[in-house]
């Protein structure tokens, strides 16, 4: 208890890993209340005049204005929340799902099994990530929230894969696993009683860092035209249809919101994902 | 030597592979290669002849043998499906725009990120190395392609309008007779300083919306590297016969930490290249990445995949120079002690 104790009062300690969990809560929430709090419907558009539909400047009932097609950005803003953590959240999911077994696989195998599992790494890790999930969105054709989802989740397993290779490798030299081995356990059990138990918090911490990453990268797929389509409340597609404006000062609320909401929730992740790992790892405090 | 032989011969089996992969991947875009040029419309005699003509009725491994061969002995990378245009010219002039962009973004970056972390580790726990530290985690939260859109935003409010392409339309005809597409660095070299100006003030925005990708991880990679020399027995036998701590830091502790820097660098090629595809597409900037980008939307196969090859190959190719740097750097990866 004592042990765990510690591991908390060192996160508590941290301030920027306290600074994460209130941004990654503020997110949460207004991920949660978009449905409520939300002033619109995302894909309503407001107040058609003549077929044209109306790019209100903020103020009033849209304190963020409206866009091109007429949509509220404020409630697009709020919903965006929700799509980008669901699919950030999915992907890794996905990605774990994968990449645990493969990763536990290699390193308790060794031998060819572990050589041809990083020669495969290797190999998707020649490709620079967002050009992988390029190539992925491509090969799928639709552009749906789930050609994002998968491409990120893909372009997620290599670097989990390698990790938990690397401490499947550190934790099966240990006495504990020599002793259950001596005593005649059974592999798959050791590794699901013994092994991965032990990886778990180098996991949660690459797992929260990554959902960062995906964030990143799925904001980028979209942006890039490759994601869902333009009514959809997500905050690259708003950046996508922010850059006929970044000429237009007077539009600044249809380009700077949606990238603030990314920054300030990738942050959340990054600040919490090192604040766990400070917690977690006693080999990297400083 | 052994080491980097062995580095040196793993890359060309890695490259095959990467290549098959990406034949792969050119291949199977929904639709098949016909959907680059025809309609669902499109009289099926006259796309099978269009296949026969190209070859794209034989088995695969046959085609990428084709493939493969015609990059080895001509660097030949086929021809459009849309407009039948050779892909490899165009692919290089991409390539060089990216790698211009890129290293300019680098120029910044370097300098700035490894003082920046200096400055962070010689004065640990003040208010530089917080501000450092928070500088290089906003780097690494904030999506580069809005950056890219908030400084244009700024730009247009104070009147600079130099964006959307790589120089003033006016220079054109000079900028054709060139013989790299390194437009900036080819223009100081030939000290044709106008167009220069020119090219610099259309690389600026870009060049500074990339940079942070880098800056943050060297700033990073540079606090910490050099905390470590710092905390080691020669640091504080040097500090014992009086030297001053800054001297330590920069003189000592700084030229052993820029082997990792030095990595750092080559890894960060595949986040700069992916940068670079999204900070192009803001700029219009005609680089590797809007190349690519375009060839999924044209569905066109073989400049997806001489692009997606390009990309990989420079990735590749630039990490395997740092990892041959890094035993001219570091002799003890030389004599392959350590491993």
């Amino acid at each position: 208890m004592r042990f765990r104790d510690r591991r908390v009062r060192t996160f508590l300690a941290n301030r920027s890993a306290i600074a994460g969990l209130v941004i990654l809560t503020v997110v949460f929430l207004a991920a949660a209340l978009a449905g409520v709090a939300s002033p619109f419907d995302p894909e309503l558009r407001v107040e058609p005049v003549a077929g044209k539909f109306a790019r209100l400047l903020p103020g009033g009932a849209h304190p963020l204005g409206t866009d091109s097609n007429g949509f509220d950005v404020l409630s697009r803003l709020l919903h965006g929340a929700r799509t980008s953590l669901l699919t950030a959240v999915a992907s890794i999911s996905l990605a774990l799902f994968a990449a645990i077994p493969l990763g536990a696989w290699a390193g308790w195998k060794g031998g060819w099994v572990d050589g041809l599992v990083m020669r495969a790494t290797d190999v998707t890790l020649a490709f620079p990530s967002l050009f992988l999930a390029v190539a992925i969105a491509a090969m799928r054709g639709t552009q749906d929230l789930a050609t994002v989802i998968y491409a990120v989740a893909a372009v997620s397993v290599p670097p989990i894969v390698r990790q938990v290779r690397a401490e499947v490798l550190r934790v099966k030299s240990l006495d504990f696993v020599t002793a259950a081995r001596a005593v005649g356990i059974a592999p798959s059990r050791i590794v699901l009683r013994t092994v991965l138990p032990n990886c778990i918090a180098p996991i949660t911490v690459l797992a929260t860092l990554g959902t960062g990453t995906a964030i990143l990268d799925a904001a980028g797929l979209s942006f890039l035209g490759l994601g869902p389509r333009a009514e959809q409340a997500e905050w690259g597609v708003m950046l996508q249809a922010g850059l006929d404006y970044v000429r237009d000062p007077a539009r600044w609320y249809l380009v700077v919101p949606p990238g603030l909401a990314i920054a300030f929730t990738v942050l959340g992740f990054n600040l919490f994902g090192d604040g766990l790992r400070d917690a977690l790892d006693p080999r990297t405090q400083r | 030597m052994l080491h980097a032989l062995r580095r040196l011969l793993w890359t060309v089996p890695l490259l095959a592979v990467v290549s098959f992969l990406v034949f792969v991947i050119g291949e199977s875009l929904p639709g098949g290669a016909e959907a680059a040029r025809f309609d669902v419309h499109a009289n099926p005699a006259a796309v099978a002849e269009w296949k026969h003509e190209r070859g794209l009725d034989l088995p695969l491994p046959q085609r990428y043998a084709h493939y493969a061969s015609r990059i080895v002995a001509d660097f030949d990378f086929g021809e459009s499906y849309v407009d039948d245009q050779r892909v490899a010219p165009l692919l290089l002039a991409r390539f060089q725009a990216t790698a211009e962009l890129a290293l300019f973004a680098l120029l910044i970056a370097i300098p700035i990120g490894i003082a920046a972390g200096v400055a962070a580790a010689a004065l640990r726990g003040r208010w530089i190395d917080w501000l450092a530290n928070t500088v290089a985690l906003a780097g690494i939260s904030i999506p580069v392609f809005w950056l890219g859109m908030i400084l244009m935003l700024a730009a247009c409010a104070v009147g600079y309008r130099s964006f959307q392409g790589r120089y003033d339309i006016a220079h054109e005809a000079v900028v054709a007779t060139y013989t790299t597409r390194f437009y900036l660095f080819e223009s100081l070299l030939r000290a044709r300083f106008d167009i220069a100006a020119s090219c610099f003030a259309y690389i600026l925005l870009p060049g500074v919306a990339l940079s942070t990708i880098p800056m943050a991880a060297i700033t990073r990679m540079t606090r910490s590297a050099v905390l470590e020399e710092v905390g080691k027995d020669y640091a504080t036998t040097a500090r014992a016969k009086g030297l001053t701590r800054t001297r330590v830091v920069i003189r000592h502790a700084l030229r052993n930490a820029l082997i990792p820097i030095v990595t750092l660098i080559g890894v960060q090629t595949g986040t700069l290249l992916a940068g670079a595809a999204l900070t192009e597409t803001v700029f219009s900037w005609p680089g590797l990445g809007t190349f690519v980008v375009e060839a999924v939307r044209r569905k066109d196969s073989p400049a997806l995949t001489g692009g997606l090859l390009f990309v990989a190959a420079t990735f590749v190719l630039v990490n395997l120079a740092v990892d041959l740097l890094y035993g001219v750097l570091d002799p003890r990866v030389r004599v392959g002690g350590g491993e």
